[in-house]
């Protein structure tokens, strides 16, 4: 009788699990242009957008942001001081952009302290080892190699746990429509073996999400997975050609409608509904004032928001809100 | 047991001693190209050179040919696709680089020309081949030491079979440019490719290969030809971390 009754009763209440909630999984805003919405372990963030679009420079900047600490011997960083482990599936990462932009934040935030240059190579150094320890790299060459590195994350990420003593905060995917092509030509196995399950796109979808869904269980973190996207078909080109008469006006583009180029997800259904946000990155027709710098607009797709943001990439390889 | 099962793990500062000691950059021998990629080609990336026809893509290629073969030490891989590797070229490169001391231009040029080797290949399947036995022979480090790979033109092996209604070509050009960026990256090669050009949208021309190429190289450069002066310029559509909108520096080849 009284197991019947301690299993009816109530947990816990609403309220008293929001407040747990809250405190245990603490939502972060993360570095422009992702910072329009507050954002939870747990939640899988896809960045979409056509080549080239500084998709992997927010993805840095983001690591940048999670790796540094939120202070050091008296200079604020602002930074979350967790691990970062960034899988590199378009094998294109070039680890000099990430260790110039980190040496950039921290000379910049330590300049800005003290008004003078002083002994930042001091500084540097250290906080430089410490912070580079805590990006965590793997490269994969094909779904195979993908499929085998997430079934074994999970020991791996608790050795480095044990290790460096904070779990990792994020999983940072570039790319995760790399091997779409490689996966769609895959052979499906021959009518001869029913116990093996056939290979095709589907299935490999389905085990990345399933293998990916069980490492959330056991090492919770924030998933950002960079895509890039193939924008419009035919028919809008054709369409292009047509108006190519007229005179363009800037004002026309941007009201949207039928003339912005439309949007086409290549993934299966089964990684489309596992995202749970996405937001897509355009090129932006630049004004004459920012011709020298590439400019581009971000657009919440998922949840959809009515505002769009424009950023430019300076210099220095940071992105600057406009 | 499950290190050796699958790719292995790194962090940051394990990554940047490789950089640092695998990663070199190496001088292309033409002296623009070298000022606007900041010293040359890095070990490591695959780089692609677009322009339309008769632009200069296989002079720089050859130019780059002789000029590692002759600074670097290590073999030199050139795949051709169009019977466009002239041997006389890189020769007449060679002697107009040294001084004119003529023994040992001599000596230059018989070490040159036997660390290039040149194949011809004519189709996706024998490049594919080409590239697995590479990658075998380095994994298991029999053969000389290869410091570059060449593959003039890669457009003309891919553009046959993509397009219909399949996906078999693209996938066929994926896993070519993953393979080349396995052997650029585990095996400490530098690589360079070509690619022709296409008609694009309102008039204008790009790269060919299409958008799940352009994911493929890390560096992508074009050139181009003006035909009043007969002067090339190279300019940077993509790199790492360069800004890509540079000014086009003029070669003179």
């Amino acid at each position: 009788m009284t197991s019947a009754i301690s299993w009816i009763k109530v947990d816990e209440t609403a309220k008293a699990a929001l407040a747990r909630i809250l405190t245990e999984r603490p939502s972060v805003v993360l570095p422009p242009p992702l910072h329009r919405l507050a954002l939870r372990v747990g939640n899988v963030v896809e960045i979409v957008g056509p080549s080239p679009s500084a998709k992997t420079l927010i993805l840095i900047q983001t690591s940048i942001n999670c790796i540094l600490p939120k202070e050091w011997k008296g200079v604020q960083y602002g930074g979350l001081e967790r691990p970062v482990l960034f899988v590199d599936l378009d094998c294109r990462f070039d680890v000099l952009s990430l260790s110039h932009a980190l040496e950039r934040r921290i000379t910049g935030a330590y300049r800005v302290r003290s008004g003078v240059k002083g002994n930042e190579n001091e500084y540097d150094k250290e906080l430089f080892v410490a912070c580079m320890s805590r990006f965590l790299y793997t490269r994969c060459y094909n779904t195979f190699e993908f499929l085998a590195t997430l079934r074994t994350l999970p020991y791996r990420l608790q050795k480095e746990k044990e290790k460096q003593g904070s779990a990792v905060y994020m999983l940072m995917i570039d790319s995760i429509g790399a091997f779409y092509w490689m996966d769609r030509a895959l052979p499906s196995s021959s009518t001869g073996s029913n116990n093996r399950k056939s290979l095709s796109l589907q299935t490999v979808a389905e085990s990345i999400v399933q293998e990916i869904q069980r490492l959330l269980l056991v090492h919770p973190m924030l998933v950002l997975a960079a895509k890039s996207a193939a924008f419009g078909d035919k028919q809008s080109t054709t369409h292009v050609i047509r108006n190519s008469g007229k005179r363009f006006d800037d004002k026309v583009l941007d009201s949207g409608g039928p003339q912005k180029p439309s949007y086409r997800d290549y993934m299966p259904s089964i990684w489309q509904s596992f995202v749970s946000h996405r937001i897509l990155l355009r090129a932006s027709d630049g004004e004459s004032k920012h011709q020298t710098h590439p400019s581009f607009m971000t657009e919440w797709l998922l949840p959809p928001l009515k505002f769009s943001d424009k950023f430019i990439v300076n210099d220095d390889g940071l992105l600057v809100t406009l | 047991m499950i290190e050796s099962q699958c790719r292995p793990q790194f962090n940051g500062l394990e990554l940047l001693e490789d950089a640092q000691l695998n990663k070199r950059i190496l001088s292309t021998g033409c002296e623009r190209i070298d000022l606007l990629l900041q010293g040359g080609l890095r070990v490591g990336h695959v780089t692609e050179l677009a322009g339309p026809s008769s632009s200069g893509k296989t002079q720089v290629c050859l130019k780059v040919a002789s000029h590692v073969a002759r600074k670097y030490s290590g073999t030199v891989m050139y795949f051709d696709s169009g019977n466009s590797f002239s041997p006389k070229r890189i020769v007449q490169f060679l002697t107009q680089e040294s001084d004119p001391a003529n023994t040992e231009v001599d000596e230059i040029v018989q070490r040159v020309m036997s660390s290039i080797v040149c194949y011809s290949i004519f189709d996706i399947f024998t490049l594919l081949d080409m590239l697995h036995q590479l990658m075998n022979n380095l994994k298991s480090e029999i053969g000389c030491n290869v410091r570059m790979l060449i593959i003039d033109s890669l457009s003309s092996l891919i553009a046959p079979v993509l397009g219909g209604g399949g996906a078999h070509g693209h996938a066929l050009m994926v896993t070519a440019g993953f393979l080349l960026k396995e052997l650029a990256h585990e095996h400490n090669l530098s690589i360079v490719v070509t690619n022709h050009m296409v008609a694009g949208e309102a008039g204008s021309s790009k790269p060919a290969l299409g958008d799940s190429w352009k994911s493929i190289p890390h560096v992508r450069l074009l050139l181009h030809r003006y035909r009043a002066t007969n002067d090339s310029c190279i300019s940077i559509l993509k790199h790492p971390y360069l800004n890509c909108i540079t000014v086009p520096r003029a070669l003179n080849l």
